[in-house]
């Protein structure tokens, strides 16, 4: 429905039934009056209130939106608004990342009886709405893709990256495959790598045989992580062989009970970080001019702090050019759980950037140049789910919510605001829960810096909760959890 | 730790005997006191309770001072400057106060984290220094010396400004005494008014104020009373024979400033404490400490000859038994 | 579907400021409506019945009536279409008076967003279904937790009303604070005479099973079907065998035991029974000061034991209990008094509180009724009774009124008289409530004929002097300070709640406020029922109260209770969560989020799923937005049928 030309915009409001919605009841017996503009929909709860609520409204053209409930403490349903607190919390810190202008959205509390103050609160919110104008929409942004993409000017990794000399790491691995023959017996398979169908490309392993495990591999081609597999595992006693970043992962599943640690046994090394096979093949391109052929090196040898690639042209890459984005920040090169081979992992040299790249990228831009970054990106998204199907933490496989007709979330329309509205969801479901294995980045077939919109919730997630996913595998992720104070939430002024 | 120290103006007056006991105090403990350069009054009583920005202003202009000489905290003897320098802190944390302030300073704080903290010389010394530092720097324990501290009304109030000790009940004082080797004797008024400046105006309010002071005082077997405040210590001994004692008897209580008795168990010597200062002898206080010594040594003497008696009677027989049997 | 619209003028207070006949009009063209009308009052009987025709008529399957807030309405309007025959949860409310015509003037802004709330509700109530409530058994036994006078009575009146009482109570006698009064006001009752009576109907009640000194530890279940862990804590006697002689308590050689039930005046011994008329009238041992405990030699209890009860190797026993509903009443505590420094803060002996005063009162108490002070045990001439020590006073974070203690201060001061006629009493004081049956005539009473001398101020200070405490207070309407010497010193403490208090809340799941008082469901309308089904309040576990107010609280909860038991089995409110099992992928997310503990874990074809349990779950909806699939969902606000409005707002 438009909006009353010239007169309203469109504000939306989720009031919770017990409070807030008679608090503007309560304002409405008092002959209050407030601007027209706001249209309330009524819920239970404030903990009823999914953020993405609140997404759909401001992507699908709502200039604001406002979520009121109990005062903490006082909820109705006893940690309905403790929950909500924090979910609007961090959806509020998230928004910017999709160039809206969070001012656009407020949470507050009302409780039944202060009809002066939802008076206040509507008008201010309208107002300051208002101040703000109509909401840009994220179709119509003007597309923004900067040109420095990717290897022009990253940032000195963190750690000096660099395997072992060949003849330690062959120890290593040997040791690694003792380890995992012992085991064996016990269990139905253990999952690895195993050299791929190319020279540059490993590929997932099942070792069920001693002599399986020969073929397990160790080094920078072993991009994959490998405890995606395992809640498929179910019931069924299972090894995997990680690196430190999927170690996370594998501890996120612990913690939230979605593997059994009776039932997975984990292996592991130190890793010196794994290539970005995009980036190798850029490295490797033939000369502007030249046919663009698929550029696949018929072996390639770790050397120290490079590869070297041997096929009809030798060459050498520096590992920090090709290296995977996400192990530029890696600061847990040696996993945190399971079977460890004593490994050489460097030490970090110094205190990491700020924010990985990607995220320092999207941190530079502006509201406008954001929109215009996603409209382009969206585009360009074919909505395969490869980035989806590669997250570990993603078990909900064919019921996943931006496939299913009940609930209906999103249309199975390709156009920007439905794929953007998948994304979102995505980062949502995987706040606190998110390790930043960058799978999803690396299994995207266009290259869409998909990471970043992880790498900024995680940062909210931080910020607010002081919490690290996959780290402690008795932690509880912190949005399904509450705390009666919150230390870093503090009172918005409406 | 870096202390400034703040004398306050009755310190280079009327109470030299404090400001002189304080600083020879600090040195045989070894605490380093930075004077704060050019300090001036904190405008006492008549600043505040004429204009809060101007009271805030003469304290502010001392607490900068001590930042630029780069120390955190600062140290007063004296309750009234304590008080005016706490107060005008704690409301500087109001950025509006702050800018008020600030237009009547040549120098203004920026923020409130410029300003360092203040703190009774008394707070110093129990907290930072440490009760067990200084008994173990004690040379002449008051040993027998019956004291009844008194704190005062300010020291403690108001309790979300002073921030130390219990607001009805201090006990800092006291713990110091005792760690110094007295004995200090249960006294209800440690923190009830003294009748302060009505001293001028109104002598019979001290006087009934003062004198139920020191009735109790000595009621309770007090030698002497120990005080914190030059006002106090003003009402409680120069005024003491102007004062009504309850009950009508009146007796020599001699009224020290606790700094005097901490240098004199710390060994330095009374010359560098200004007890010639004090209007009551303090000898008294010092002689009847003896007698109680002597007294309860002499007791202890004949309890023990008694235990010897009986014992040796015991075994007298004992042998006489023996010798029976035998 | 077949939708039809009712816009409501309510008179003029919608019609004045919306073009109600052009909204329905309007909302005519929405999809799926096919019957669209303005009405003066749809509330009113006509305006129901033009509801009901208009159903029947045009055969409508959905009904959305456009007025006021449906928190008012909604269960009237859900009759009308039930009335029709259509299923309640057909229906939905577009609030236009509260939210539209009484705030704002504006009458094409107020037209056209009363169109589209209607245009909301009715995208909604396109994806509304039937909901059908379920019934449930219910185990018709009653847990009553707290054994003082709010307790007793709500045991015996459910007792009464036929159904059997589990009554836990953590001392090891009942009776609770009104078991340690000497008299009770205003009437100076003697309250052992009164109560006493009531708990031996407790005991001999064949409904009742009374378990004394025992505590609830754990709670699990729903209304109707709770299922209650009780620690029944050792006692070192056989309660079977103990016929509560007394001869243990005469040969106890450890005399100087904490005295609990006289509140620490005096000392009492290791092995005792607390007072004479204790039900259950049995002995306990405490283990932290008997010498067969702590010194590992003693035994004359048990060897002087006529039936050989003494079980020094007793242990904790924990029980099970399955209730059907509970009733909270574990009344209150007193305030620390020694945080008030000027007071004494607990260091002088004859500055006590009035509870210890009231068991010096007592006859059966540690001095045998003779007002004795602690300090020498001489009879006091003077006393002074300061009201308002924990109360009212926002310095110790106390700021509210405990209700009773300018009653029972009255009735100390002339129970002194009576003991000491040749007493003087005082009472500072800030106002007088006296606001029950009788209770003005008792206060005047007290300072008219008994001489109590009333003085209207605070006291600022005691001062002990010599062998009497000097009492420094203000009296206001004389506008002087006035001092008085006291031989002893009563102070009026406040009430504050029972320890443990907020640690049983949440085993009940029920809130508390600051203070531990247990939230009532609503201050006025409901004060014994909570937000949690199946938990009641009584007495002054909910807020300071005297004993009347006690007693007819017990009897309100124990109405209620019987209420909800009187229908056999109970119904279910279907605005519940339900789990589609086809999506659920067993995660348990939703389990861990849900505050009731309404969701459990199901095995189905070997996969384990989440299950609503119906009678718990209470409709906040938590669990849909955790789940990542979206496999719970709140039934009438499903993610769809809010998504249904905000497309409608959104999506051009």
């Amino acid at each position: 429905m438009p909006v009353l030309k010239g007169k309203e915009l469109r504000v939306v409001g989720f009031l919770c039934n017990w409070c807030s919605y008679g608090g503007a009841d309560t304002a409405g017996v008092g002959r209050f009056s407030q601007p027209t503009d706001l249209r309330i929909i009524r819920v239970p709860c404030s903990g009823r209130v999914d953020p993405m609520f609140v997404v759909k409204a401001l992507l699908g053209g709502a200039d604001g939106v406002l979520v009121s409930g109990c005062h903490p403490r006082d909820c109705h349903y006893s940690q309905g608004n403790f929950y909500a607190r924090r979910r609007l919390e961090t959806l509020k810190t998230f928004l910017p990342a999709l160039g809206i202008d969070p001012d656009r959205f407020q949470y507050t509390w009302v409780s039944a009886s202060e009809g002066q103050r939802w008076k206040n609160v509507v008008s201010t919110f309208v107002e300051k709405v208002h101040q703000l104008g109509h909401a840009p929409r994220i179709e119509e942004a003007a597309p923004y893709l900067p040109l420095a993409e990717k290897g022009d000017t990253l940032p000195a990794p963190l750690r000096p990256l660099a395997w072992p000399a060949a003849g330690t790491l062959t120890a290593s691995l040997e040791q690694l495959r003792e380890k995992i023959r012992a085991a064996l017996p016990e269990l139905d398979c253990v999952i690895g790598w195993q050299q791929g169908f190319d020279a540059l490309h490993a590929t997932p392993l099942f070792m069920r045989k001693p002599e399986d495990v020969d073929k397990l591999t160790w080094g920078p081609l072993n991009v994959h992580n490998l405890a995606t597999y395992l809640p498929q595992f179910k019931n069924r006693k299972v090894g995997v062989v990680v690196k430190g970043c999927d170690s996370r992962s594998v501890i996120e599943l612990l913690q939230e009970k979605l593997v059994e640690p009776d039932n997975v046994r984990v292996f592991g090394m130190a890793c010196e970080g794994v290539v970005d096979v995009e980036r190798v093949r850029k490295a490797m391109e033939p000369a502007e001019g030249a046919a663009c052929t698929d550029v696949a090196p018929a072996a390639v040898a770790v050397e120290g702090d490079g590869l070297a690639f041997e096929g009809d042209t030798p060459v050498r890459l520096k590992l920090a050019d090709v290296v995977a984005e996400k192990c530029r920040t890696c600061d847990t090169p040696v996993p945190l759980l399971g079977d460890v081979v004593e490994g050489n992992a460097s030490a970090p040299a110094g205190p990491g950037p700020d924010a990985p790249p990607s995220l320092e990228a999207l941190d530079a831009m502006t509201p406008e140049q954001r929109r215009g970054f996603w409209r382009a990106q969206m585009d360009r998204c074919l909505r395969c789910y490869a980035c989806r199907n590669a997250c570990p933490m993603c078990v909900c496989r064919d019921h996943c919510i931006a496939e299913s007709r009940d609930p209906h979330w999103t249309t199975q329309e390709g156009n920007v605001r439905e794929k953007l509205q998948f994304q979102v969801i995505h980062a949502l479901h995987l706040a606190g829960r998110c390790t930043e294995c960058g799978e999803c980045q690396r299994a995207c077939p266009v290259n869409i810096p998909v990471l970043a919109l992880k790498q900024w919730m995680n940062r909210s997630v931080l910020t607010l909760f002081d919490y690290r996913a996959g780290v402690d595998v008795n932690a509880v992720p912190p949005l399904l959890a509450f705390a009666v104070e919150e230390k870093n939430i503090k009172e918005h002024g409406l | 730790m870096n202390l400034a120290y703040y004398p306050g103006c009755s310190g280079l007056g009327t109470s030299r005997e404090y400001e002189r006991s304080t600083r020879a105090a600090c040195t045989a403990l070894g605490v380093k006191l930075t004077d704060i350069p050019d300090w001036s009054c904190c405008g006492s009583t008549p600043a505040h309770a004429l204009e809060h920005a101007l009271s805030g202003a003469l304290s502010a202009r001392n607490l900068v001072g001590a930042a630029k000489v780069g120390c955190d905290t600062v140290a007063t003897p004296c309750p009234s400057c304590l008080s005016n320098l706490k107060t005008a802190r704690h409301r500087m944390a109001d950025d509006g106060f702050r800018a008020k302030v600030g237009r009547l300073l040549d120098q203004p704080a920026e923020k409130l984290a410029d300003l360092p903290d203040v703190q009774s010389v008394l707070e110093t010394l129990v907290t930072r220094v440490g009760l067990d530092a200084i008994r173990a720097k004690v040379r002449q324990p008051l040993a027998g010396l019956r004291v009844a501290p008194y704190y005062g009304c300010i020291m403690t109030r108001p309790a979300d400004v002073m921030r130390f000790d219990d607001p009805e009940n201090p006990t800092s004082m006291d713990d110091l005494l005792t760690a110094l080797g007295a004995e200090v004797v249960p006294f209800p008024y440690k923190v009830e008014c003294c009748g302060a400046s009505y001293g001028v105006t109104r002598r019979d309010i001290v006087a009934r104020l003062s004198g139920r002071l020191l009735g109790a005082a000595r009621d309770a077997g007090a030698h002497a009373v120990v005080v914190a405040c030059p006002l106090c210590q003003m009402n409680l001994d120069l005024r003491q024979t102007q004062v009504e004692w309850p009950g009508g008897r009146a007796v020599d209580m001699p009224v020290f400033y606790f700094t005097q008795l901490l240098g004199r168990a710390l060994g330095v010597p009374d010359a560098e404490l200004g007890l010639e200062q004090l209007c009551v002898d303090p000898a008294i206080a010092f002689r009847r400490a003896a007698q109680a010594v002597a007294a309860r040594q002499a007791e202890e003497a004949a309890l023990a000859a008694k235990a010897a008696a009986k014992a040796a009677q015991a075994k007298q027989a004992a042998s006489a038994n023996e010798g029976g049997r035998a | 579907m077949r939708i039809g619209v009712f816009v409501c003028h309510c008179g003029s207070n919608i019609g004045g400021t919306v073009d109600v006949p052009g909204v329905a009009q309007v909302a005519r063209a929405y999809p799926d409506v096919v019957f669209s009308s303005d009405t003066m009052y749809a509330c009113s009987e006509p305006g129901q019945a033009a509801i009901v025709d208009a159903i029947r008529e045009h055969a409508l399957d959905g009904v959305v009536v456009a007025s006021c807030t449906p928190r008012m309405h909604e269960p009237t309007f859900r009759r009308t279409v039930e009335r029709a025959g259509l299923n309640r949860y057909m229906f939905e409310m577009a609030n236009i008076r509260e939210h539209v015509s009484w705030i704002g003037k504006d009458r094409e802004a107020n037209s056209n967003k009363a169109a589209e709330l209607v245009r909301m509700a009715v995208e909604k109530l396109r994806l509304n279904a039937p909901l059908y409530p379920k019934s449930f058994d219910v185990t018709k036994r009653v847990l009553v937790i707290g054994g003082g006078v709010a307790g007793i009575q709500a045991a015996l009146d459910c007792a009464d009303g036929g159904i059997e009482v589990v009554l836990v109570e953590r001392e090891s006698t009942i009776g609770g604070k009104m078991a340690k009064l000497d008299k009770t006001f205003p009437t100076v009752d003697c309250s052992s005479c009164i109560l006493g009576p009531k708990m031996v109907d407790v005991s001999q009640h064949p409904n009742i099973r009374l378990y004394a000194h025992a505590e609830v530890e754990k709670i699990g279940g729903y209304v109707g079907n709770f299922k209650v862990d009780v620690r029944r804590k050792a006692t070192y006697v056989d309660w079977e065998l103990c016929t509560g002689c007394g001869l243990c308590m005469e040969k106890c050689p450890s005399k100087k035991s904490p005295d609990a039930f006289n509140e620490h005046v005096g000392v009492t011994t290791s092995i005792n029974i607390p007072f004479p008329q204790a039900i259950p009238k049995k002995a306990i041992i405490d283990p932290t000061s008997c010498r067969q405990f702590v010194k590992g030699k003693c035994g004359v209890c048990a060897k002087v034991c006529p039936t050989g009860a003494i079980r020094y190797d007793m242990e904790d026993q924990v029980v099970t209990e399955e209730v059907g509903a509970i009733i909270t009443a574990t009344g209150y505590d007193l305030f620390d008094y020694t945080r008030y420094a000027e007071y004494g803060g607990g260091r002088y002996p004859d500055v006590i509180t009035s509870l210890q005063y009231e068991r010096l009162l007592s006859a059966s108490g540690p001095t045998g009724g003779h007002v004795k002070r602690p300090s020498d045990g001489k009879e006091p001439k003077t006393v002074v009774f300061i009201q308002c020590v924990g109360s009212r006073d926002r310095s110790v974070d106390r700021p509210y009124c405990s209700g009773f203690c300018c009653m029972y201060t009255a009735k100390q001061a002339v129970l002194t008289k009576d003991h000491i006629p040749d007493s003087r009493s005082y009472v500072f004081y800030m106002d007088i409530r006296a606001n029950g049956k009788m209770y003005e005539e008792f206060t005047r009473r007290a300072m008219e004929e008994y001489g109590v001398q009333y003085v209207r101020g605070r006291v600022s200070m005691i001062v002990p002097q010599g062998d009497k405490y000097l009492v420094r207070g203000v009296d206001t309407l004389l506008g002087e300070q006035v001092e008085v010497p006291a031989d002893l010193v009563v102070l009026a403490v406040g009430a504050e709640s029972s320890h443990g208090a907020p640690q049983l809340a949440e085993k009940l799941r029920i809130s508390y406020d600051n203070y531990g008082f247990f939230m009532e469901s609503h201050c006025k309308l409901r004060p014994v029922e909570t937000n949690t089904a199946g938990v009641y309040l009584a007495g002054a576990c909910q807020g300071p109260k005297d004993i009347p107010s006690s007693v007819g609280q017990g009897s309100a909860a124990a109405a209620k209770v019987l209420g909800l038991f009187s229908r056999g089995r109970l119904e279910s409110d279907p605005q519940i969560s339900q789990v589609d099992v086809r999506r659920c992928v067993g995660c348990g997310k939703c389990i861990t989020t849900c505050p009731y503990g309404a969701i459990e874990w199901m095995e189905l074809r070997g996969e384990m799923k989440a299950r609503v349990i119906e009678t718990v779950c209470q409709g906040c909806g938590i669990c849909t937005v955790t789940c990542p699939q979206g496999a719970i969902q709140l039934q009438h606000f499903t993610d769809n049928q809010i998504l249904a409005e905000v497309n409608a707002l959104c999506l051009s």
